[in-house]
């Protein structure tokens, strides 16, 4: 529960580089390499990434998603404290057309927000007679976009881009510069120009004729735009901007305005519903080997994942058993809590760090010196009391002071050697894994192990003042 | 860090035939329309409004002090109506929180001094941060922390929520200890 626990109290290094708690880090069971939310792929691009609407929750494809400009076309947010808006049933009366003297009462909505009390009646936006609120402006009685008054330019400026793409493509074909681009160079860089899909089509075919590429002796024609014209010039402020006392109430904050970019309304007269963001729901994969770290079900409601390899269900996790009073230049026992988290009985060790490569550590630790046994994850085992079956490992209580199931206790001796600072450990912690990539059912083999090294940096927070 | 244990006074708590841990302090209202499925702690101050409308609680969760657990009503053309509220498994509400939600998932952390307004649907493992005021009717997807006031997404959380959370109710449940000598049990 990375909200409630003080995760960041110990960290692991990422093999980027960046030290990271161990909930935050995934175990690549390809390369057994630990990876950070920093350094690994998104699939952006791929079908396997789900947009969805945070108040809906409905999922689309990416493309889609695109094409929408990453927002829900039926949710909107409030322009005055961003809340979602809700939708309001009111009946009004309608004059009968076939009789002008009865009136009829119709069902009409509007959009109210429940945080601010804003509403689409605020600012005269005239109720819609249909519930639901759909992005066409055809669809009758739905909620139309204002249109954005640049909009020309930028589909001008798009489409210019794209014949500078194209062109540039057509340049690296004929010199013949074929640097095979990985297949997982990051999405965002390639996607420039929209280009994505394009490539994706061109690679499933295999052939060189795509839409997009030009014959040899083909010149790319782009078409010359108007540049912008920087505006020298401002028209001076109006009068009544000097005379006027400022109404605060009608002028929009900053981020009001920032909520929509396109339009900026400097006054809350002005101000339009906004369409909800839509949030991602990611598959990672390894930098190095493609394969799959993590890959949630498709339904953004599910909780459940196909491929799930978070370090935290795969090496021993390691915690501070209890806030230790530390003295200075004293040495101190401080308990540290190891779990192991896999279905096998694993063997640590912690092991020195080299001074040159630790920037981090700013007291003295003595680590155990023998070798640990952890026992194996049991689900069964919150059953039972949690004495049975643990003498058959013979602790040495000045290492291991106590042993709960698959969790146990590991004193290490911490001489503080600053007294402002928090006091700071490092270690690297050895232990074996079994890597269950590699031994198919159908090979029963026994999995291989191998022994992996993290390093471990420790906050024992600050030193007792007397 | 690991948590530690916290110490109550055994003759305020009853603890049930199915391991939950109830303060005599808090108050129950219509305590035939609450069920707490197991293993649930209810500290003291609590308020569970069970008259308004039916209360469910899962397993292993934590209602901290003074938090107030009542069902959403919605208004109607003819009065208002009170609906149900869920509450899943492995849900821990810190202090001073009030829950007005419509639903709340498994696996969910609720900080302290929190209002989850009407009718809001709290899906499994989200988290919402300290003095949070999330308005009625918020939806707060899977993997999302809700923070500020109105309520809105500001971060995303590891994807071993799941077992972040069992670990955490469940430990907290161990560390809740009791001192003193306790009165007699319920069934």
């Amino acid at each position: 529960m990375a909200t409630f626990l003080d995760v960041d109290l110990v960290k692991y290094l990422c093999s980027c580089g960046k030290k990271r708690p161990v909930c935050r880090l995934y175990l690549c069971r390809h390369c057994l390499k630990l990876r950070c939310g920093d350094c690994v792929l998104h699939e952006v691009r791929k079908l396997v990434d789900t947009p969805y609407c945070p108040n809906c929750l409905e999922n689309m494809p990416s493309a889609e998603a695109k094409l929408k400009k990453n927002r829900c076309s039926n949710c909107f947010d409030c322009p005055s404290c961003s809340h979602t808006l809700a939708t309001r049933a009111t009946s009004q009366m309608v004059s009968n057309p076939e009789d002008p003297n009865k009136s009829t009462p119709k069902k009409m909505y509007y959009m109210a927000c429940g945080f601010c009390r804003w509403t689409t009646r605020d600012v005269n936006i005239a109720d819609k007679s249909v519930g639901k609120f759909y992005v066409s402006s055809n669809s009758s009685g739905g909620w139309e976009d204002l249109e954005n008054p640049d909009a020309k330019r930028i589909f001008s400026l798009l489409e210019q881009y794209q014949q500078i793409a194209q062109k540039e493509k057509a340049e690296k074909e004929r010199k013949k510069y074929v640097r095979r681009r990985s297949y997982m160079t990051y999405a965002a860089s390639i996607d420039k120009y929209g280009l994505t899909s394009v490539a994706a089509k061109r690679k499933s075919l295999s052939t060189n004729v795509s839409n997009i590429s030009l014959k040899e002796n083909e010149e790319a024609v782009i078409t010359q735009l108007k540049p912008a014209e920087p505006t020298g010039e401002f028209e001076p402020l109006p009068e009544d901007v000097f005379t006027q006392p400022l109404l605060l109430d009608k002028i929009s904050t900053i981020s009001q305005r920032h909520a929509t970019p396109e339009f900026q309304p400097s006054e809350t007269t002005s101000m339009y519903p906004v369409h909800k963001h839509l949030l991602i729901r990611r598959s990672l994969r390894c930098k190095e080997c493609e394969h799959n770290l993590c890959k949630p079900e498709f339904n953004p409601i599910s909780i459940k994942f196909k491929i799930q390899l978070v370090a935290l269900l795969h090496i021993p996790e390691i915690r501070i058993f209890a806030p230790t009073d530390l003295v200075f230049k004293k040495e101190t026992k401080v308990i540290l809590t190891v779990c192991n988290p896999a279905a096998y009985n694993t063997t640590i060790e912690l092991k020195k760090m080299d001074p040159e490569s630790d920037d981090f550590s700013n007291s003295k630790a003595e680590l155990p010196k023998k070798e640990i046994i952890l026992s194996r994850r049991d689900d069964a085992a919150i059953y039972d009391d949690g004495s049975q079956g643990q003498e058959a490992f013979k602790d040495d209580h000045n290492i291991v002071p106590f042993r709960k199931a698959n969790k146990i206790g590991v004193i290490v001796k911490v001489t503080p050697q600053v007294q402002k600072e928090n006091v700071k450990i490092s270690f690297i912690l050895r232990h074996d894994h079994r890597n269950t990539t590699i031994s198919l059912p159908s090979e029963n083999q026994e999995p291989q192990i191998v022994w992996l090294e993290h390093k471990v940096f420790i906050d024992l927070g600050p030193v007792k003042q007397k | 860090m690991e948590l530690q244990d916290e110490f109550y006074n055994n003759p305020e708590y009853i603890e049930t035939a199915s391991g939950n841990k109830v303060s005599r302090q808090s108050v129950l209202c219509g305590s035939q329309n609450i069920v707490i499925n197991g293993k649930t702690i209810i500290m003291t101050d609590c308020v569970i409004r069970g008259d308004l409308a039916n209360v469910r609680i899962g397993r292993h969760c934590v209602i901290s002090k003074r938090a107030v657990i009542r069902p959403p009503f919605k208004k109607f053309s003819k009065g208002v109506a009170f609906f149900p509220l869920h509450i899943g498994d492995h849900v821990f509400v810190e202090e001073d929180s009030i829950v007005n939600a419509a639903q709340v998932g498994s696996f969910v952390h609720i900080g302290k001094n929190c209002v989850i307004g009407r009718r809001c649907v709290l899906k499994d493992c989200c988290a919402i941060a300290d003095n949070t005021v999330l308005p009625p009717e918020t939806v707060v997807p899977p993997f999302t922390v809700f923070s500020g006031s109105p309520g809105s997404f500001t971060s995303e959380l590891p994807e071993c929520t799941q077992d972040m959370m069992i670990d955490v109710t469940m430990n907290y449940y161990q560390h809740f200890k009791p001192i003193g000598k306790g009165k007699e049990r319920h069934k």
